[in-house]
């Protein structure tokens, strides 16, 4: 029994003094937006190298950025009116974050600030204390991104499997942008990521809706002109099949 | 049956676009309204983005005011001449409405511009309509009682005959100054450009009571003018916005001619001035479900808005 224990931690010695590291990969790596796209699901596998018992996995998928302008609402004769505006600058459109545990199990918050895991980092400015008025504007973006299920968390969405393979899924809403995503691997020690890597994703318009998209935004004056023409078509056409019943 | 919207950015159900068409055909049909005073709030109302709407609304109005303008031009109940200057006016409106409508959404303020739009106007016209076929219904129910005045008499002419550039309309047998419909014109563009309808209910009245227009060519050269303007407005809106969704369009398209149809055989059974009170009755329901939302405490106390979304 005790030799058996002795062995198990030798075995256990070298695994853990090899440096830990981590990787990931999508089960796609383009996700195409067709006629029908109604949202998808995206599988991350991974592989860890030393991953012992303490330690956790930490997943992130980001989407491509966009400014943002947050405006709070105020009441003025009667009706609400959008008042008072704050702007953040590179804002994920789409940010998802899973973990093996917690989030704020895993990592001490400096850790979290400084390698910007997780949106309210993001969001707020390397160095910047964000004051209690900021902290509003931030949770109304925070906010604004859940309901359309753009920002997610599952704070135990990491599955860790046997052998130091991982696996999470993520959800790309019917609302998903177009763009270029990162997806980002993290191995928390201690409290801190020792390794990290990550993969490119890319969202993009396929079929009649890149046809239609590109039309639309590259020959902007020819395709104007067809919608007004075709719609001319339509209700001459509709005139017609109904006048001859 | 889930369809994405190539430029709205959003899956639908394709029959819930399909039937909002046929139903605000069905009741356009039935009333002989455009039916964009409708359509604009309820597109917003499933999520599509406010400036897409408004576009993509102007483009379906094309479809649906064509078969009208071309049914009347062939009946002759329409007067070119005075069409061609509504259009003029027009044509500047629409093109003024749509950088003001650009600049609106540079401050973030269009949603409120499109409601407090929707308010005044659905309120005023739903209100005076109301009143007026409320009193042609009591008055109808009374026969005894001597009706007087009405619009049927050509009073006393006001200041518009007092301003200069006269024309002569043989059409419509009038010799009026070309400021008033140039101006009315300008006014309905901008109109359809902010609040993606086609204008109809502003520009009837303004015809009948200020222009003085014999009805019987009212409805057409007003179906002249918001098929060009629309047009136009489609246009623009898809040269400088790249808001105009051509598959959301069609659906509505589809769907609209099909309603608009069967509206118009229904419409036939109903008495004009109750089918006139129906319609004031509706407008005031879409006027009063506005207003409320801008009264009433939003769930959320801060909008969220994309800076610098052109092209989105």
């Amino acid at each position: 029994m005790l030799l058996a224990a002795m062995l198990a931690l030798a075995l256990q010695q070298p695994i853990t003094s090899e440096a830990p590291s981590i990787m990931g990969a999508l089960t796609q790596e383009t996700v195409e937006i067709r006629e029908d796209f109604a949202g998808t699901e995206l599988v991350l596998y991974g592989a860890t190298r030393g991953l012992t018992i303490q330690d956790e996995i930490v997943v992130v998928l980001r989407g491509p950025e966009q400014d943002l302008r947050v405006m709070r609402k105020t009441r003025s004769f009667g009706i609400w009116i959008n008042g008072s505006a704050r702007e953040f600058q590179a804002v994920p459109r789409y940010y998802a974050i899973a973990s093996s545990r917690p989030l704020e199990e895993i990592a001490n918050e400096a850790a979290l600030v400084r390698n910007r895991i997780g949106l309210d980092h993001l969001l707020t400015r390397p160095g910047e204390t964000p004051v209690a008025e900021m902290l509003e504007y931030r949770k109304a973006v925070e906010r604004a991104g859940a309901r359309e299920a753009l920002y997610a968390s599952a704070p135990r969405g990491v599955e860790v499997l046997d052998g130091g393979l991982f696996r999470a899924t993520l959800a790309l809403p019917p609302s998903t942008p177009v763009g270029n995503y990162t997806a980002e691997v993290y191995l928390f020690r201690d409290g801190r990521p020792v390794a990290s890597r990550s993969t490119s994703l890319r969202v993009e318009k396929a079929g009649l809706e890149r046809f239609i998209y590109e039309f639309a935004h590259g020959l902007p004056m020819v395709y104007g002109l067809f919608c007004v023409v075709l719609a001319m078509l339509a209700g001459w056409a509709g005139a017609a099949i109904f006048a001859r019943r | 049956m889930q369809i994405y919207l190539p430029i709205a950015e959003l899956s639908v159900n394709i029959f819930l676009l399909l039937g909002l068409g046929a139903g605000v055909g069905f009741l356009s049909g039935m009333f002989g309204v455009g039916g964009g005073f409708l359509m604009t709030p309820l597109l917003i109302f499933i999520g599509v983005p406010p400036a897409v709407a408004v576009s993509t609304e102007a483009n379906q109005i094309v479809a649906s005011s064509a078969s009208g303008a071309l049914a009347h031009w062939r009946r002759r109940t329409l007067d070119p001449k005075m069409g061609l200057l509504l259009l003029a006016g027009g044509s500047a409106g629409s093109i003024f409405g749509v950088q003001l409508f650009t600049f609106l959404r540079g401050l973030g303020q269009i949603d409120l511009i499109i409601s407090l739009c929707y308010v005044g106007f659905l309120g005023t016209i739903g209100g005076l309509m109301m009143y007026e076929s409320a009193r042609t219904i009591m008055r109808s129910r009374q026969p005894e009682a001597r009706r007087e005045g009405g619009m049927g008499t050509r009073k006393k002419r006001g200041w518009i005959d007092t301003l200069p550039f006269k024309m002569r309309f043989p059409r419509s047998g009038l010799y009026i100054s070309v400021i008033p419909p140039i101006a009315i014109g300008f006014f309905v563009g901008t109109l359809a450009a902010i609040m993606g309808v086609g204008g109809g209910f502003v520009m009837v009245p303004a015809m009948i009571y200020i222009l003085r227009m014999p009805t019987n060519v009212v409805v057409g050269t007003s179906l002249f003018q918001i098929l060009f303007v629309t047009a136009l407005t489609t246009f623009l809106q898809a040269t400088q916005n790249q808001t105009v969704d051509i598959v959301l369009a069609m659906l509505l398209t589809v769907g609209g001619v099909i309603g608009a149809q069967f509206g118009a055989r229904a419409g036939r059974h109903v008495k004009a001035e109750e089918l006139r009170a129906l319609l004031a009755a509706m407008v005031l329901a879409v006027c009063l479900k506005l207003g409320w939302d801008l009264v009433v405490t939003p769930a959320d106390m801060f909008e969220v808005l994309p800076v610098g979304m052109e092209g989105e």
